[in-house]
């Protein structure tokens, strides 16, 4: 049976029950995975379990069902036509093919994607890397509907010029990319012209702590570390990961006593999520002493902390951020505006904007205006849900055409 | 201590050393480093900001010259690191950058200290027979490039050194191919010894246009060369060995006779291969020993014998700027000396994070010349 063949609402239960085995620490595929992620990416063991217990803990049939109903109306507009309040009849016919293109250097990011295109019946090919994690998911779909396994192909090219990689490229309807802008070039100018292209380049994050959360030391504590986290998980080498963190100076927590806080959290999230190499690789050795010194410059202090942890501390604004592993850079500011200045004037391409203020119109309007796709709370900017839209885009919307019918 | 008790101290030493003796040992050189920290730390705000930063201060020196703190190579490009007023700076070096756009500066307040460092240096690894020579250079002209401390340097050794004939090849990035195959034609037909100095870009372009004209040289006996500087920024890269033997082959001059110096504009001293080491397939560079340099890991911990890290120079020359240096690059301890290796810059990235250099568009290469 071709996967066109399937209901939708079978497709999402199949992902989901592949899923829920991989949430199994124990599951033998996964103990496979995590052992090879560790190898190729150099990430600790607790990163890496911590990245696939997010990942499979999120993708679940609820969630699957909430991103597709939310941008679709209904699963069943995956299935054939459906009626709809005040517009046209509308049938969301997944295009033929997709692929996606995972990135060098991150854990599983193809997955989502690749559920999303076989919830609309797409044929899907992706390129893996070398540690075999999607090849492995995707055995397991296979085990749960040989449709799906039968849809999916898994590959993996030398470079974006490989023949097969251009051929693959030019005949797809939707081309997910993940990577550098050098590499979503290469690819873009392989996909067809009226094909789509869905580009996931290289971003960072940003937060900000307001004076209502320095009320007192507990919340403030709860802040420092949630900041901390979202700085170091993945070796602070996300888009996700916090490298700019604005903090307010008139809260009743001063900021030399978060500082010390955020110190604290350091060691603490350290032990947590350690650090995947021991030794910093020389252009991070090279561009952290660059940093330290410049934030030494104006007063501001340096401190480093275990597991290669860096904190800036008031390091020259008209300097850009420290853009390097596991550094975060404390500004004190007087308000919202003058983050937002900041973030102009240095042009940071944000897709992520933690605080837990955005009760507070002014921070919210600083999260919408700094260009984030993503408002989280501080501590869980790197766990987005897979029910919400992914780097400003649509999770299923992608994949498919809608076929309108009227009459 | 003063600034010109500390350049007397640094003079005598060169003395000592040139004249056969054994400049400083290591008391003499670790009490000289301290001084020369509190003597900068206390004029050079900068410097004193940063070793703030790090926990020391004139309150709280170094225990030891290990100990003093040093500053990123990148930070001639974020600070004036001076212990005097720049306007009364005797000479100005530039970087080129290679990160940003920016170039660092090396400001010095007196030429004597590097007159007196570079050509002790240059007299002893270089010209240790001092034989009567001939300098052709592709490196920068001092005249119409006088922030370059690479020209400055050998046109410091080729006016004090030569035989009067020093001539330049190296204008921007071209080489004058034929110019410098008529002055090394005119040496060989006077007899002269020459003293070939140049970038290894420089001798690539030079040696590719001879080998596609088929042109060979023999050098006068007793020639040499001088190479320096790598391939910044260049997308042509030669291996070391295969650039000597085309040399070797070219100008007829022996591998042993070519000299790799190890140099940079935020150092006012040099390394050089040291002899013994020059017909070996790793060359190990030594230094002069008013310069010292320590093996660290990505934290700034000494790392131990033999194992690679980032390259930590202080050098007692650099009395008006900073003492100690964290370049860029990479080597190891070796006999008495170090082994420097090729940058890699390329290590694979992970992760989607966007970086500093992508933000600015730019690209990290190699390391900056002089």
């Amino acid at each position: 049976m071709l996967i066109r063949a399937l209901r939708a609402a079978h497709i999402v239960d199949a992902v989901a029950a592949a899923s829920s085995r991989w949430r199994d620490a124990d599951f033998p595929a996964r103990v496979r995975a995590t052992r090879a992620i560790v190898e190729r990416t150099g990430y600790s063991e607790p990163v890496v379990d911590y990245a696939l217990d997010r990942l499979f803990g999120s993708l679940t049939a609820a969630a699957l069902r909430a991103a597709i109903a939310g941008e679709l109306g209904s699963l069943e507009a995956l299935d054939g036509f459906v009626e709809r309040d005040g517009r046209p009849d509308v049938f969301f016919r997944g295009l033929e093919e997709v692929t996606i293109v995972s990135s060098q250097a991150t854990i599983g990011v193809a997955i989502p994607p690749l559920a999303y295109a076989l919830c609309a019946k797409s044929r899907v090919v992706v390129k893996d890397r070398s540690d075999g994690l999607v090849a492995a998911f995707a055995q397991s779909l296979a085990e749960e509907r040989p449709e799906l396994g039968a849809a999916l192909r898994i590959e993996s090219w030398t470079s974006h010029d490989d023949p097969h990689a251009l051929e693959r490229l030019a005949v797809s309807d939707v081309v997910v990319a993940f990577g550098g802008p050098e590499s979503l070039r290469a690819i873009r100018a392989q996909t067809p012209p009226d094909g789509r292209f869905v580009p996931f380049g290289h971003r960072t994050s940003a937060g900000y702590i307001a004076r209502e959360s320095l009320v007192d030391t507990e919340r403030a504590r709860a802040c420092a570390l949630g900041a901390i986290r979202d700085a170091l998980l993945y070796d602070g080498e996300g888009c996700l990961s916090l490298h700019v963190l604005f903090v307010e100076r008139d809260g009743d927590v001063s900021i030399d006593r978060f500082v010390a806080l955020a110190r604290e959290a350091l060691e603490a999230t350290a032990l947590e999520f350690p650090a995947g190499s021991d030794e910093l690789s020389p252009p991070t050795s090279i561009a952290r002493n660059a940093a330290r010194f410049r934030a030494s410059q104006r007063g501001g202090a340096v401190i480093a902390g275990a597991a290669q942890g860096l904190l800036l501390i008031d390091p020259p604004q008209e300097e850009l951020p420290p853009l390097v592993p596991r550094a975060l850079a404390l500004y004190p500011v007087g308000g919202a505006d003058e983050a937002l200045g900041f973030l102009r004037r240095h042009a940071l391409p944000l897709v992520g904007f933690a605080t837990n203020d955005a009760g507070r119109a002014d921070i919210l309007g600083l999260a919408v205006a700094s260009g984030a796709s993503q408002i989280a709370r501080l501590g869980t900017l790197q766990a987005p849900s897979l029910a919400g839209e992914h780097g400003g885009v649509g999770r299923i919307l992608p994949f498919v055409r809608a076929i309108t019918k009227t009459g | 201590m003063s600034a010109a008790e500390l350049d007397a101290r640094l003079l005598a030493t060169i003395a000592d050393w040139s004249a056969g003796g054994v400049g400083c040992d290591d008391p003499a050189f670790d009490e000289h480093a301290r001084a020369l920290f509190l003597h900068q730390v206390e004029r050079n705000e900068p410097y004193a900001r940063f070793a703030a930063a790090c926990g020391y201060s004139q309150e709280r020196p170094p225990a030891t010259w290990r100990e003093i703190p040093a500053v990123p190579s990148s930070a001639f490009k974020d600070a004036v690191l001076a212990t005097f007023d720049v306007a009364l700076a005797e000479l100005e070096f530039h970087t080129s950058g290679t990160t940003v756009a920016r170039s660092g500066r090396h400001f010095v307040e007196r030429a004597t200290l590097y007159d007196a460092a570079s050509l002790a240096g240059f007299d002893r690894f270089v010209l240790a027979d001092r034989a009567p020579i001939r300098f052709l250079n592709l490196v920068p002209n001092p005249r119409f490039r006088k922030h370059s401390s690479l020209g400055y340097m050998v046109g410091h050794a080729s006016v004090l050194r030569g035989d009067g004939a020093a001539a330049y090849f190296l204008e921007g990035d071209s080489v004058d191919v034929e110019g410098f195959a008529n002055a090394l034609d005119a040496a060989i037909a006077a007899g002269r010894t020459v003293c070939i100095t140049g970038t290894a870009f420089a001798f690539v372009a030079a040696l590719d246009a001879f080998e596609t004209a088929e042109r060979r040289f023999v050098a006068f006996s007793g020639s040499r060369v001088m190479e320096t500087g790598g391939f910044k920024g260049r997308t042509r890269v030669v291996a070391r060995d295969e650039l000597y033997a085309r040399l070797e082959d070219r100008f007829a001059i022996p591998q042993t006779s070519i000299v790799a110096e190890y140099g940079m504009t935020e150092l006012l001293s040099q390394l050089y291969d040291d002899e013994s080491s020059r017909t070996s397939a790793i060359r190990v560079k030594v230094a002069p020993p008013w310069l010292r340099t320590l093996v660290v890991d990505g934290d700034g911990r000494e790392v131990a014998f033999g194992e690679t890290g980032f390259l930590r120079h202080v050098d007692l020359a650099n009395r008006s700027s900073v003492v100690a240096v964290q370049t860029e690059d990479r080597g190891y301890a070796r006999d008495g000396g170090i082994v420097l290796l090729e940058r890699d810059l390329d290590a694979p990235p992970r992760g989607c994070s966007l970086d500093a250099e992508e933000l600015l568009g730019a690209h990290a290469t190699a390391r900056p010349d002089r």
